[in-house]
């Protein structure tokens, strides 16, 4: 009966929407760096450990407000407790492992055995009570009972919940960890030298009066004070044989540091390019709108460099390193991911959906280019593809791979001749109209609900008065373009205008629709 | 001798792309290799060349003055040398030649090819246009490139125009029985845009050509009104 009651309430919450959604919402708080509002819970919990820090600095040797006492004791505490409830919560699924345990059961064509299931749950939890964080988090709630004063001091536990909030801590621990076996070693080493040092000099010093080494506390804070090479001079040895063994710890003082030094800085060295590119990844996920170049050369290049003149916003992968240091000596975010590969885009962390605008595929090679297209095809079936085209009897094979759009660099130059050879002032004219290079240009401009309140018509946009050429409309409601419209065109939201002129004066003619007013 | 000949050196396939879009204008095309092995292609009549300075076969066959060239070698110090090598020979010789960027672009030009086609820079002007104004992308391709009734025309102004002398200022352009002028090009000056402030006074000449887009019918329609010969 109590058996058949757990696992009813286990499905019911494995497959109640409700408690799912605010199940994810508490773990994306807590825990997912990607999620909007969990910086401001961060900010938060950093604000409440400064404030119980500096409560407990003034209280040394001065009265603090008793609100203020209250606040740190027991209203932070129960913030932090609460944090680690929900921690906890989120930690493992109780539902999920019960609902896991009976359809195993039931599959094996067994009794639910539930104890099995609890079992389970049991070492989940205590897998998560049991680590680093969710300890200190533990003893960070303990200035709750501050009334015993020993306790007050876990207060100090609240600064180590900083290495859960600021992210450099944490890679700082990264790095260093990356090291451990050295650091082990090295503690050993320093360990032994401590212990033998610490008893030869008690032997030495201890039985003569006039030596400041009267214990082997003593003998062993000097050791330390030594063998780090602070050295303060507060005991110091006086006889010829202390000073001997001095020298030693001296000596293997040096190697110590020299040794602690260089592990810290081969650690940081070894590790910096992973760094930078979990930074790189951390600052992509944010962007929004952004071009994904896949390879970078020569058409690359001049893409890219067009774009960013248009403020865009872009980062290049190529699977060539030389080609990802060019990148970057260009000042672009680049990196060494293959673009051909599904696991680049899971590494790079990416929502092509709502991220990304377009992906270029600007190899100067064909097979690159359909490989490309294939894989983000099968991440995304939507995204716009471009592509360039390097051998005709590709095209077929590259539109098949899911390319929205090839260009084909030889046709173009083919293209361009024949014009150039039947017109080639009006040539020039198209050219330096799509060049990003001269003055004139072509724009469109959106037709907006405010253009529409204050223009009606294609007539009464006054785009002579810019010096501006309307060549014509183009309505989206019939996805068709009218040339040259007649003045009584009547403009809707979605139209798109196309306009010729000076650069500047297309741009004041945009501002002029968009903020003229019509008058009362 | 009178034949209009198109002279396409390199065998590529930027030379297949343009042997595709000359023949309808230049009812001979010949066509050059470095290469011996290329000759015996069986699609394409093709004569061997180099680099040296004999140019007296091409020089005996064609009418120079009527005639183009295409310099489109693969390799760009050979191509810039090829249209260096053809001006010194052929001063009134039209040179189209292809560069793979705006360095190789300054040098084909200095070495005298009138026109050059910088390939990566026009290719990236082409995609960052389908990009950022895919419309007016769309609509310059149409014009420029594609079988649509909406076309681009360059009009020369002849000695019986009916809008010759007049002040440009003073012609109502914009809605000129359904063409758009967007450009005008006189003997002294490049090609001016219609609103540039060097244009609006110049007053209109024989032998000034502008360029109007414009349906098939308006345009011949705008031809006969203002009497152009072209």
């Amino acid at each position: 009966m109590i058996k058949n009651l757990i696992v009813d309430a286990a499905y019911f919450l494995q497959t109640s929407k409700r408690y799912q959604a605010r199940k994810r919402f508490f773990f994306n708080l807590l825990e997912n760096d990607k999620f909007r509002y969990k910086k401001y819970i961060d900010i938060l919990m950093i604000t409440l450990i400064f404030i119980s820090v500096a409560v407990l600095i003034r209280e040394v040797k001065y009265h603090v407000n008793d609100y203020l006492l209250f606040f740190s004791s027991y209203i932070i505490s129960i913030i932090f407790f609460i944090e680690y409830v929900l921690r906890l919560w989120v930690s493992s699924s109780v539902s999920e492992i019960i609902v896991k345990r009976t359809e195993h059961d039931t599959f094996l064509s067994k009794k639910t055995n539930l104890l099995k299931a609890f079992g389970s749950i049991l070492r989940a939890k205590l897998r998560y009570i049991l680590s680093v964080r969710a300890i200190i988090d533990l003893l960070a709630i303990l200035p709750f009972f501050h009334e015993l004063r020993l306790l007050r001091i876990f207060i100090l536990f609240r600064v180590f919940k900083l290495f859960r909030y600021a992210k450099s801590f944490q890679t700082l621990a990264g790095v260093l960890s990356t090291k451990k076996f050295e650091f082990l070693t090295l503690s050993m080493f320093a360990s032994i030298v401590i212990f033998v040092s610490s008893v030869l000099i008690y032997v030495m010093e201890a039985n003569n009066p006039e030596s400041p080494i009267n214990t082997l506390f003593e003998a062993v804070y000097w050791s330390i004070v030594t063998i780090s090479t602070v050295g303060y001079g507060d005991v110091t040895p006086i006889t010829s044989e202390g000073r001997v063994v001095a020298m030693l710890v001296i000596t293997a003082g040096i190697a110590v540091l020299a040794f602690t030094t260089s592990l810290v800085v081969s650690a940081f060295t070894e590790r910096l390019d992973e760094i930078k590119e979990v930074k790189t990844i951390e600052d992509i996920s944010k962007l929004k709108n952004l071009y994904l170049v896949c390879g970078y050369e020569s058409v690359a290049k001049e893409v890219v460099n067009k774009l960013l003149k248009n403020n865009n916003r872009l980062i290049v992968l190529d699977d060539d390193e030389k080609r990802v240091l060019n990148a970057k000596k260009d000042g672009l975010i680049a990196l060494h991911y293959d673009p051909g590969s599904v696991d680049s885009y899971a590494k790079l962390n990416i929502d092509i959906k709502s991220q990304v605008k377009a992906i270029l595929c600007l190899r100067e090679d064909d097979v690159s280019n359909v490989y490309t297209a294939l894989t983000v095809r099968s991440i995304d079936k939507e995204v716009f593809i471009l592509s360039l085209l390097m051998s005709n009897s590709n095209r077929k094979k590259l539109q098949f791979a899911g390319i929205n759009n090839l260009v084909y660099p030889q046709e173009l130059v083919g293209l361009i001749t024949k014009e150039f050879i039947g017109k080639p002032v009006a040539f020039e004219v198209i050219h330096q109209l799509r060049s990003e290079d001269t003055n004139v240009n072509m724009d469109e401009i959106a037709v907006t609900k405010r253009i529409v309140d204050n223009f009606a018509t294609v007539g009464e946009l006054g785009n002579k008065d810019f010096r501006v050429i309307v060549l014509g409309l183009y309505k989206s409601s019939h996805d068709r373009f009218y040339f040259n419209p007649i003045d009584s065109t009547i403009l809707e939201v979605g139209d798109y205008i196309l306009a010729i002129g000076y650069k500047v004066f297309v741009k004041e003619f945009e501002l002029h629709l968009h903020t003229k007013v019509l008058d009362e | 001798m009178n034949n209009k000949t198109a002279l396409i050196f390199g065998f590529n396939q930027y030379s297949f792309e343009i042997i595709q879009n000359v023949t309808d204008k230049y009812s001979i095309v010949k066509f050059y290799s470095q290469n011996v092995e290329n000759l015996k292609n069986d699609k394409y009549d093709i004569d061997f060349f180099d680099l040296s300075d004999d140019w007296s076969s091409v020089e005996k066959n064609i009418d120079i003055e009527k005639s183009i060239a295409f310099c489109v070698l693969s390799d760009n110090a050979q191509n810039i040398f090829l249209t260096i090598s053809l001006r010194a020979h052929f001063p009134n010789l039209t040179i189209i030649a292809i560069a793979s960027n705006s360095e190789n672009a300054n040098k084909l030009s200095m070495a005298g090819a009138n026109k050059v086609i910088p390939v990566v820079e026009t290719t990236a002007d082409i995609i960052t246009n389908i990009l950022e104004l895919p419309i007016s992308n769309k609509v310059l391709h149409g014009i420029l490139f594609e079988e649509n009734d909406l076309k681009i025309a360059q009009i020369k102004i002849g000695e019986n125009c009916t809008i010759k002398d007049e002040e440009i200022l003073n012609i109502e352009w914009s809605r000129y029985n359904g063409i758009i002028v967007l450009s005008l090009m006189h003997k002294d000056m490049k090609s001016e845009f219609i609103y540039s402030s060097k244009v609006k006074h110049h007053i209109l000449q024989s032998g000034d050509t502008l360029v109007v887009v414009g349906y098939e019918n308006d345009i011949q329609e705008f031809k006969k009104l203002i009497g152009s010969e072209s």
